[in-house]
């Protein structure tokens, strides 16, 4: 429990005392970002902390390029699909691991069933489509689906997924390989300090290791954005993420730094309860979504630097619908739609996350906004370890929150946001028959064509239900020094690190 | 214990800066609505992060909001916090340590045992249980420092009332056959009261300053309200681009607890308490 005060001068301390030992190896990257990671243990997450760390710890079988648009190669050197898209084959390069073991299919195939069948997993009913999964000799590993599964080739590239070694895990056991894991990537774990940083060093026995140029890598929490970008600034850190949006302008004037804005797939969004009246009838949904201007928003917040939304898929991503409807900021029409659907002092509780600079903002403009198409709105902060629980409970009437994609394919967020899934729709509690078999029937289609057009109607008629309001898709914005290069990021959130070059 | 008059003249300077503090922020307060220049939660994108000008002398937050009539609006909350955050403990502690005084026994035992559990807890961390199970907001904040303020209070009147009660005009009041009531509010409280009513003033800055930090960590004033730590807080994200943001509420605290505690200072050579 700091004190602001205390706070504020700690910036200063911090920046002169808490770094003041690194970066001094040279061609080792220091990296500031907002949190330190949880786990190394892939199946056992779903934070972007810890799989933005995994993809440069681990390799995967299926790659997502730096466009974030197209699957390449990874340890599969190729693969085959049968006619029927029940078998996959896919056949390994030479590679090994950071023990100098060769990385077998034998590996791929316990990674696949562990992800599917472990207790630990967040992800087995991603991966229970797979019926079995069976290295036929030491490269080739046989893959078969209990139906056929459009996005299966995109979940292999997932860093969940990533390769770990059989008989490392074994070895170590399950507990031990999540702290320091026999890696299949770019770099190894030299030394995790908990809650202060991640030490990576070059792995010499990656595949791809003359691709590599750096030394090593660390990844050091720095929480505080201020702070944060100060280290950059003072040249004691290499790199950092998440630059918050309020900053960009200031640190692109400095010589000495590099900012980067890079396509992402985050979309920011509002959740309504449709469990809570009036927050059951689609015209209220609707007039909410007319209250709001979102441009506004993105100006404010964002300072200009994100994209106003109009769907659920981002834009850029796979089967976007540059056409879906995006309702105008018009609260006279909103009054006219409450009026209509005979509702009048409609109150609500949005849950806000507290100490969140971008959510607390966001919610003192909706307040503002929502109150001038007469709807009042109390703002309940909340410390972030309990909204979620709010939103499982059914607890709130509004929320915001973002999601980025993890796979290249669709299929995931829409089952999560409108597949009538376990999680009640992303909380929400929206019901659609239609949009239920929509999406069942999507992830079947493995014509890309038919599928197009299927998610098109998806988005449409979710948009049209206001299965909950879209905000904008923002950027990922990440600092560096200027004699980094090549600190890039992919839509997904992936960071090529292995392509870095510290001079 | 009460001492005469006669106060040192090189003492007053500070009688009178911290009332004349205290005074203007209350005038500020009271007259808010009059004199704030703008309404202090109207939003106005096109103002946005605008540095001190004449138009704005304290600038605008990233809502375009004039920071001026924040301030000025603040201050009818954080008087309201330092005045009520003082007043139930007080309250409380004030009769808890009369009754234990007074009467000795179990009922002190009982009175100081359960003292002595509340103080083996950190003040803040208990204070921050007990608004995170009652739910954020202000009434929150009142009701936990009423539960956890009046500690020191009731320790205070305590140890007053112990040797008060064997000075020579409570026995003869005793003897006189006044009845307890009688003996304990009208004859040994008014008495008891001097150094309670010095630590009030040197509680409301720390008050103060409690209040500010559970809002700073959202706990407390709920937005779009103006309150200065909130204004701290929400200013903090832009303390290398926009300082205005957080300076003027910053110094607004500082300088209403430096009125407190000078006022509490002067108060305590007046009333002739001993540090």
């Amino acid at each position: 429990m700091t004190g602001k005060w205390a706070r504020v001068g700690l910036i200063a301390l911090s920046v002169s005392l808490g770094l003041g030992s690194i970066a001094e190896a040279a061609g080792v990257l220091t990296i500031g970002r907002r949190e330190d990671g949880t786990t190394f243990d892939p199946i056992a997450t779903a934070q972007n902390v810890d799989f933005w760390v995994f993809s440069n710890v681990y390799d995967v079988l299926v790659r997502v390029d730096k466009t974030g648009t197209k699957l390449e190669p990874g340890l599969a050197e190729r693969w085959e699909i049968s006619e029927d898209g029940l078998t996959y084959t896919f056949h390994l390069r030479d590679a090994k691991f950071s023990d100098g073991s060769p990385i077998t299919a034998e590996d791929a195939a316990f990674t696949l069933l562990r992800i599917r069948d472990s207790e630990l997993s967040l992800w087995s009913d991603s991966y229970a489509v797979i019926d079995t999964a069976e290295a036929t000799d030491a490269k080739t590993l046989v893959v078969k689906l209990k139906t056929p599964s459009a996005p299966f080739l995109s979940t292999m590239a997932m860093p969940a997924v990533s390769i770990l070694s059989k008989a490392g895990v074994e070895a170590m056991g399950e507990e031990a390989h999540a702290e320091k894991p026999v890696a299949s990537g770019a770099f190894t774990v030299e030394e995790w300090r908990r809650g202060d940083r991640v030490i990576l060093k070059k792995n010499p026995e990656f595949w791809e290791a003359d691709r590599v140029s750096l030394d090593g890598v660390e990844w050091i929490s720095i929480p505080d954005d201020n702070s944060r970008m100060l280290s950059v600034q003072a040249g004691e850190l290499d790199a950092a993420i998440f630059v918050p949006f309020s900053r960009v302008d200031e640190l692109k004037k400095d010589a000495n730094l590099k900012v980067m804005v890079e396509p992402s797939t985050r979309e920011d969004h509002l959740l309504l309860n449709h469990e809570h009246e009036p927050l059951n009838d689609p015209k209220v949904r609707e007039a909410i979504d007319l209250a709001i201007d979102k441009q506004a928003i993105v100006d404010t917040v964002t300072f200009g630097q994100a994209q106003v939304a109009n769907s659920y898929i981002p834009a850029g991503a796979l089967y976007h619908n540059d056409n879906n409807l995006l309702r105008p900021h018009d609260p006279e029409k909103a009054k006219a739609l409450l009026a209509e659907a005979g509702v009048s002092d409609v109150s609500l509780d949005y849950v806000v996350n507290a100490g969140n600079e971008v959510d607390e903002q966001i919610a003192v403009l909706l307040q503002q906004q929502l109150g001038q198409a007469g709807i009042t709105v109390n703002l309940q902060k909340m410390d972030p370890s309990m909204t979620w629980d709010m939103l499982v409970n059914g607890e709130y009437d509004l929320s915001v929150m973002y999601w980025t994609n993890d796979i290249l394919d669709p299929d995931q967020k829409t089952t999560f946001v409108l597949g009538h899934d376990v999680n009640m729709n992303y909380m929400t509690r929206y019901e659609n028959e239609t949009v239920k078999q929509l999406v069942a029937d999507a992830r079947l289609e493995m014509d890309p064509a038919k599928r197009e057009a299927m998610y098109t109607e998806i988005q449409e008629l979710s948009k049209a239900d206001t299965h909950w309001i879209d905000l904008y898709y923002s950027p990922f914005i990440n600092v560096t020094r200027a004699n980094i290069e090549n600190f890039n990021q992919n839509p997904l959130g992936r960071f090529f690190l292995e392509d870095t070059v510290k001079n | 214990m009460i001492a005469a008059l006669g106060l040192p003249v090189r003492r007053r300077p500070m009688l009178a800066i911290g009332s004349a503090l205290l005074l203007a922020f209350l005038l500020a307060a009271l007259l808010a609505p009059w004199i704030a220049p703008f309404d202090p939660i109207a939003q106005d994108g096109s103002i946005r992060l605008h540095p001190p000008s004449l138009a704005h002398p304290f600038g605008t937050d990233n809502f375009g909001r004039d920071v001026l009539s924040r301030v000025i609006w603040g201050a009818r909350i954080d008087l309201q916090i330092a005045v009520l955050g003082v007043l139930f403990p007080f309250l409380i502690g004030t009769a808890v340590g009369t009754l234990a005084g007074f009467f000795g026994g179990w009922i002190d035992a009982l009175f100081m045992r359960l003292i002595d559990v509340i103080l083996a807890f950190p003040f803040l961390v208990l204070m921050l249980s007990i608004i995170a199970i009652l739910g954020p907001g202000l009434t929150s904040f009142y009701i936990a420092m009423a539960l956890v303020g009046w500690v020191s209070y009731a320790r205070l009147i305590r140890a007053q009332i112990l040797v008060l009660k064997t000075q020579d005009f409570a026995v003869a009041a005793q003897s006189l056959g006044f009845s307890r009531t009688r003996i304990m509010f009208r004859h040994l409280l008014p008495n008891a009261l001097a150094g309670s009513l010095v630590f009030v003033m040197s509680d409301a800055v720390l008050v103060l300053l409690n209040g500010a930090a559970i809002s700073y960590l959202g706990l407390g004033v709920q937005p779009p309200l103006a309150e200065w730590g909130v204004m701290v807080a929400e200013g903090q994200a832009f303390i290398t681009t926009a300082w205005w943001i957080t300076l003027f509420p910053g110094l607004a605290i500082v300088t209403l607890a430096f009125g407190f505690s000078l006022l509490g200072d002067a108060l305590g050579d007046l009333l002739g308490v001993k540090e």
